[in-house]
């Protein structure tokens, strides 16, 4: 009910995701099918190519889709956040089985059917078009429509790089821990992947049948051009010169904050302002800032110093923020004013355990953590401000090696017992709403996390308007403001959109 | 004038064995002449070196009194129809597309070849209302056999290379085509190099008979001289099928 009520409420913003996703797996699949055929033609007619081929196109098959999307992301051309990359792993994906099946098709052709095109005369270039496509062509079609139906699976993916698509409200779902959201993005992604397969399969059949070639040679010809059409349309739609990307990390503060960040934008100037969210981490959003495919993002000054510069830690907020500065200044991106709250990182224990055993501070907890367990995001175990430097300087020891899992995972975890002790978001909205208490960091081994607007010096110069908008939020937002959003998302399951709404109406 | 001179060939499989050794033949306009000989004799070697589906590396072939390397191959081929064995029709065209394969390549209008379908239909007894289109999947062996031959004269070539053509067929459906072919030929006069393993069609159809075995041809005559031929090779050939062809005949 609350999934209907979802789509009723989201219907346009739905139906451009379905758009997305469509223009990205059709394009994708319809330049697999462009390289693909003639790689197969080629590769039948030189039985030697076909297994180096066939060998490579496997193992491109065999990445897994988010490592190839992080492969590309520094790759010129191909590369970068956005729906070019997105494309381009399609594409790659797409290659095999239409390679494949291409093959396959040529070689299951009778041997007296090709002699007797040959001995009646046709040029190779006949024979192939008028005997050998259109025989290999149901074989073909399958293996398009495997192309097409992984396409649409694999494409959920690409939103988190900010290709767009249904992988969207997959991404925003997991970030707010709400299943609703999640299948939001899910059912319509799986109708597709049917829609696609059964489509596909009805072509295959028919063709299976042997009438009206040409018939359906037109259709598809008249609706490839069409799909390249729009995907034409859409790339010159997608960024006028007067329009503001705005980068979103992928948890919930992050999207609240960027539409926040999106939304003063749109007030304050009237620019167009484009929202690529939920971005796939910290270093995803670096690249993509310093490539031009956002202009700008909230980040926080601790992580900035760590994670992209790679600096020792620094305790002092206001020392911190100058190194970031500095740093940002000297790769053309400009640090605005902080925005009032610092995100630290919490160390997290149940509320009862911490009043059964009386915990306050970190030191308290190191005394039990031997008999515990311990569960982290991925990038709290990598990063240079994360769980190494917390572990030596408290002397953690746990029961086990620290459980991986995404970080808005980690506090259910928490609260249902399979963990006792996370690291969390200090403004996290479910610390109150899952009776979660933040430990002490008496040893100050945090950073300072100052949430601030980064952006891209070329934009704000072309545009002061953006920075004199962004600065009407310095100071603003306090740490308890920031919790209450989050937890509005997370508990009270309301719309980002929504929220930065009601906050930036509370704040003229 | 000879339509086809085999002059001294050879051919050896591209490092492989030797499959014609400097055979030599002449065949004239208008003559059948069949090849007969176990499998592995040379007989669709020799045939494909007509059409240059295969190239000699000695020797020479010469057709309608043209060397074969001098024919540019795909005019070649368009002026010779081609039978093979289970037709080759190309199963994704309708029987009266498959007949007029080589007219479209070779530019006719609509009218033409509409018309030149139905009369190779008739021609090959097989009615146009009933067979123009229905597909390949949906004939009996005889029928697809006869498509193959009417495909083959579609363009009204002067020499007609039949590798096989009755060999997949059941007998009596065999001996029906087998007549009708005499019959076609009658009329039309085509110079035709038939292969075949059976001797007693090739004594029933053709004009001259060659004898084919290790990749020469060992005895060449009409068909009594080779009935009465003394030569233990081609008498053994005889053997299978004298008695019954004696009866008939």
């Amino acid at each position: 009910m609350r999934l209907v009520e979802f789509w009723l409420s989201h219907r346009n913003e739905l139906l451009t995701l379905i758009g997305q996703h469509i223009l990205l797996v059709g394009t994708a699949t319809l330049v697999a099918v462009a390289i693909g055929v003639p790689l197969g033609v080629f590769a039948a007619r030189r039985p030697r190519m076909s297994a180096p081929l066939v060998g490579f196109a496997n193992m491109v098959q065999t990445v897994p889709s988010l490592a190839m999307f992080g492969f590309l992301l520094p790759v010129p051309l191909l590369g970068g956040i956005g729906p070019r990359t997105a494309v381009v792993v399609l594409i790659l994906y797409g290659l095999l089985p239409i390679v494949r099946t291409t093959i396959a098709g040529l070689n299951g052709i009778p041997a007296p059917v090709r002699e007797a095109g040959v001995a009646m005369g046709m040029t190779p270039r006949q024979l192939l078009q008028q005997v050998e496509l259109p025989l290999a062509l149901p074989s073909i079609v399958a293996g398009v429509r495997v192309a097409a139906v992984v396409g649409v699976g694999s494409a959920t993916i690409a939103a988190a790089i900010g290709a767009g698509g249904l992988g969207e409200y997959i991404y925003r779902g997991l970030s707010m821990v709400d299943t609703t959201v999640i299948l939001a993005g899910a059912i319509p992604a799986a109708v597709l992947a049917l829609v696609v397969d059964g489509g596909l399969l009805w072509v295959e059949r028919r063709l299976g049948s042997r009438r009206s070639h040409r018939r359906l040679g037109l259709t598809a010809g008249a609706a490839s051009c069409i799909a390249v059409l729009l995907w034409g349309g859409a790339l010159l739609a997608g960024r006028g010169s007067e329009t503001i990307v705005v980068g979103s990390k992928n948890f919930t503060e992050g999207v609240i904050l960027g539409e926040i960040v999106a939304q003063t934008i749109e007030r304050e100037t009237g620019l167009a302002v484009q929202r690529r969210f939920n971005l796939g981490g910290t270093l995803i959003c670096e690249r993509a800032l310093l490539n031009g495919d956002i202009d700008v993002y909230v980040e926080y000054t601790g992580t900035a110093l760590t994670a992209i510069f790679r600096q020792p830690l620094g305790q002092d907020p206001a020392a911190v923020l100058t190194t970031v500065r500095e740093s940002y200044a000297r790769s053309g991106r400009a640090v605005l004013d902080p925005l009032g709250f610092d995100n630290t990182f919490a160390i997290l224990v149940r509320g009862r355990d911490a009043r059964a055993l009386a915990l306050r501070t970190i030191d308290d907890a190191a005394r039990h953590t031997s008999g515990w367990r311990a569960g982290f995001g991925y990038e709290f175990l990598e990063r240079p401000d994360g769980y190494q430097g917390l572990a030596s300087t408290y002397g953690l020891r746990f029961l086990e090696p620290p459980r991986v899992m995404d970080l808005t995972l980690t506090y259910r975890a928490l609260a249902s017992g399979q963990v006792d002790l996370i690291a969390g978001d200090a403004t996290a909205g479910l610390i109150s709403a899952l009776d979660l208490v933040p430990l002490e960091d008496n040893r100050q081994y945090f950073p300072p996390y100052d949430a601030v607007p980064v952006g891209r010096s070329d934009m704000l110069l072309r545009y002061p308007q953006v920075r004199a908008a962004l600065e009407t939020l310095a100071g603003r937002i306090s740490a308890d403001r920031m919790r209450e959003m989050n937890h509005a998302a997370d508990a009270g399951r309301e719309d980002p959109s929504a929220i930065a709404r009601r906050f930036l109406s509370e704040l003229r | 004038m000879a339509a086809i001179e085999f002059l001294d060939v050879s051919y050896t499989v591209p490092g492989g064995a030797q499959i014609l050794d400097h055979v030599s033949l002449v065949i004239g306009e208008g003559e059948v002449v069949a090849l007969v000989g176990r499998s592995g004799a040379g007989k669709t070697t020799l045939l494909r070196l007509v059409n240059r589906l295969l190239e000699p590396d000695a020797g020479r072939v010469v057709v309608g009194g043209r060397d074969a390397r001098e024919w540019e191959p795909i005019r070649l081929r368009r002026s010779i129809g081609y039978v093979i064995q289970d037709a080759g029709l190309f199963p994704h065209f309708t029987v009266a597309d498959n007949i007029a394969v080589v007219p479209r390549l070779e530019g006719w209008d609509d009218a033409r070849i509409r018309s030149r379908v139905d009369e190779l239909l008739q021609l090959t007894g097989l009615p146009p209302a009933v067979y123009a289109d229905r597909w390949p999947g949906e004939l009996s062996g005889g029928e697809r056999q006869r498509v193959g031959v009417a495909r083959a004269l579609a363009a009204d070539p002067a020499i007609l290379l039949m590798d096989e053509p009755f060999g997949a067929l059941d007998p009596v459906t065999r001996a029906e085509l087998q007549s009708e072919f005499r019959g076609v030929q009658r009329r039309l006069r085509k110079t035709v190099i038939l292969v075949t393993h059976d001797m007693r069609e090739a004594l029933s159809l053709a004009d001259r008979v060659a004898v084919m075995e290790s990749g020469e041809i060992i005895a060449c005559d009409a068909p009594p001289a080779m009935l009465a031929s003394g030569d233990a090779r081609v008498r053994k050939l005889l053997e299978a099928v004298t008695v019954p062809f004696s009866q008939d005949s």
